[in-house]
């Protein structure tokens, strides 16, 4: 009977909610960040008519590529109930790891290696928050740590800035597209982007990341192997962690043990103003995505204001604040 | 709901009991250890420099993980406690050039206080994740701090320096005796106090404090109100032991914090953790790099053995109960 009432008053109320409401709420959730990109990019237009030209587009959008790269694992660690603060040096990790053993081992071994080292990070994670029960934040903060320790032991000059051609031309190299020129790792980022959120939407593997997030116990139930899924998503992060250290290093053609700092706070940002649920089961690379561009748009907008870097970082605060609040009101509702 | 009475009569009961309930064995067995291992290798902490330093070394951290300590009592964390951190260093820093003392203290606590109540209220009352809240809450501290101060500077004085970081008495530097104050006013506060009951309640059932008609949202508030002056105190004691201002000063007691309080053995879900194992684990996590030095390793190390000590103290248990376990099935 109950159940019934309940259903008639949702009716109700749904025959009240007027056409629009409801094609806004049907949007899907990565939809918004890129929406709000659009206003800003209209808005920054309006102060200054030179920034509404594709050339503008483009450097905003090799700019958050960039960060959207770097924050794509960080997507997939919040979806299943975590967060990966060991990116920064996961990151510095795999870009010295990568420029050491191109020396001895050619660039495909560089890259092998790269990434074996960001999977056995991701394991490691893994394993200690699944199997040792440590939590998500305090694992990866240690492992940071720990990371750094290693960086700083293993690579003696932590400097190193010869970087091969063709890993520059894969991502710094500029080529022309209908008389634009474009920075090969927009592209590069775009495929990575895809790959990815096909294999989240559509892989029995992506989905499970979901359900764990979002329901852990009801995955428990389910039969499906928690921990696996859970460690997976950690590795999973971890080797795109180190994805995104090699793509930085051809794209700024430089590596230390710091060039990861500023992706600490600014993925999770990212992941955030893309929709994602910090509290996991929800989230999308397409959204980090669009996430990534808002703050590269906002970057955009403060530098042509002339406010500096410091204000930035407090219209950054700001954007995550808003956004959660808005996110956790609709989730409640 | 009948909330357990038992247990509180044990709390009392013993010391040792109230340890282990805490879950502050690990950390005062490991300072222990590493004390003694640390005065083997250096004898030399024992004379009154080397303490003196260990002691401004470790009681900024200590002061730090307090704070981090009572967020997590509830059941949150801070990702912001670098940047409270920086911001009242800063502000108090700033505030000696022009200000007596007490005032530049109190501006500098009072702006760590801001910094608190904004992300309490946005916890509690609007019911934000704090994970989130304290990162946005990051950026814009830092931000401000930044645009307040954009190099190392201010006005301490060397009486400053010698109020927070020379010695007391003889051999009992006086950092150390700023640092058992606030131990112990927060030990009164935490234990002695209805509030302080009420925050361990919301850390291990918000619902059951809410239910007995308690204000689980107040207490939320006031714990991170509580950490915020702790941490600024904090603050005021590292810029007096360095006697600069310096608005990246804050930034390594982020994840320094964080892993003092897991060593601490504090449930990181709310509702447990020990001042004591905390202040202790601290000293531990503070002084491995000194104790490096000494023993002529290459101090990068500290980073490693800081992660693995805080990884074995949570691993160990665990790994050590699934052997018992499974040890015992074989039997059966």
């Amino acid at each position: 009977m109950t159940t019934t009432t309940a259903i008639q008053t949702v009716d109700d109320t749904r025959t009240r909610v007027t056409n629009l409401a409801r094609i806004v709420s049907r949007m899907p959730r990565s939809a918004w960040p890129l929406l709000v990109f659009v206003a800003l990019f209209l808005i920054g237009g309006l102060i200054r008519p030179g920034l509404l030209s594709i050339d503008s587009l483009i450097g905003t959008a090799t700019f958050a590529m960039i960060l959207a790269i770097a924050s794509f694992g960080q997507t997939a660690a919040v979806i299943q109930g975590g967060v990966d603060l060991s990116v920064p040096n996961t990151i510095a990790f795999s870009a010295l790891t990568f420029l050491t053993l191109i020396g001895p081992l050619g660039p495909l071994g560089g890259l092998i290696g790269a990434l074996l080292g960001g999977l056995a990070i991701g394991l490691m994670n893994g394993v200690i928050v699944a199997k040792l029960g440590l939590t998500p934040i305090v694992t990866t903060i240690a492992m940071n740590g720990l990371l750094f320790g290693v960086l700083l032991l293993t690579f003696k000059n932590s400097e190193l800035t010869v970087i091969p051609h063709l890993l520059t031309q894969l991502t710094a190299t500029k080529f022309s597209l209908f008389g634009v020129k474009i920075a090969a790792v927009l592209p590069l980022g775009l495929l990575l982007m895809i790959v990815l959120q096909l294999i989240l939407s559509y892989t029995g593997w992506g989905r499970s990341l979901f359900l764990v997030g979002s329901a852990p116990e009801a995955a428990k139930l389910a039969g499906q192997p928690v921990d696996r899924i859970r460690i997976a998503g950690y590795a999973l992060s971890s080797v795109i962690a180190a994805i995104a250290g090699i793509v930085l290093v051809g794209f700024y053609a430089q590596a230390s043990a710091t060039m990861g700092a500023d992706y600490l706070l600014g993925s999770v940002a990212a992941v955030l103003v893309g929709g994602a649920s910090i509290a996991g089961g929800r989230g999308s690379m397409v959204g980090t995505f669009g996430g990534a561009l808002v703050l590269g748009q906002v970057a955009t907008l403060v530098a042509v204001a002339n406010l500096g870097s410091n204000i930035q970082q407090l219209i950054y605060g700001a954007i995550v604040l808003v956004v959660i609040a808005l996110y956790s009101r609709r989730a409640r509702d | 709901m009948t909330l357990p009475t038992a247990p509180s009569r044990a709390w009392n009961a013993h010391g040792v009991t109230r340890l282990r309930r805490e879950g502050a064995v690990a950390p005062v067995a490991a300072f222990l250890v590493f004390f003694i291992v640390y005065v083997i290798i250096n004898p030399g902490l024992l004379t009154r420099f080397q303490l003196q330093s260990a002691a401004n070394l470790v009681v900024p951290l200590a002061l730090a993980a307090l704070g981090q300590l009572i967020i997590v009592l509830v059941g949150g964390i801070d990702i912001s406690i670098g940047a409270i951190m920086s911001l009242s260093n800063v502000v108090f820093a700033l505030s000696m050039e022009h200000l007596p003392v007490p005032l530049a203290m109190l501006a500098g606590i009072g702006a760590g206080l801001a910094c608190g109540l904004f992300n309490g209220f946005l916890v509690a009352y609007l019911r934000l994740p704090a994970i989130a809240v304290t990162l946005a809450s990051a950026f814009i501290i830092g931000s401000i701090t930044r645009e307040i101060m954009d190099r190392p500077g201010g006005g301490i004085t060397p009486a400053f320096y010698l109020a927070t970081s020379g010695e007391l008495l003889p051999y009992l530097p006086i950092s150390i005796f700023w640092l058992a104050i606030v131990g112990v006013a927060l030990w009164l506060v935490l234990q002695r106090s209805a509030l302080g009951r009420h925050i361990y309640g919301v850390g291990s059932s918000a619902d059951s404090v809410r239910a007995a008609g308690l204000n689980a949202r107040g207490a939320q508030l006031a714990a991170f109100a509580l950490s915020s002056v702790i941490v600024s105190f904090g603050a005021i004691m590292l810029a007096g032991s360095t006697i600069t201002g310096d608005p990246r000063s804050g930034d390594s007691y982020l994840l320094s914090s964080i892993a003092a309080v897991a060593l601490a053995g504090a449930a990181f879900t709310g509702g447990r953790g020990s001042i004591l194992g905390t202040i202790l684990a601290a000293c531990t996590l503070g002084l491995v790099g000194s104790l490096l030095f000494f023993a002529g390793v290459n101090s990068y190390w500290q980073y490693v053995i800081s992660a693995l000590i805080v990884i074995s103290v949570v691993g160990v248990p665990v790994i050590w109960r699934t052997t018992y376990l499974a040890i015992r099935r074989v039997r059966s």
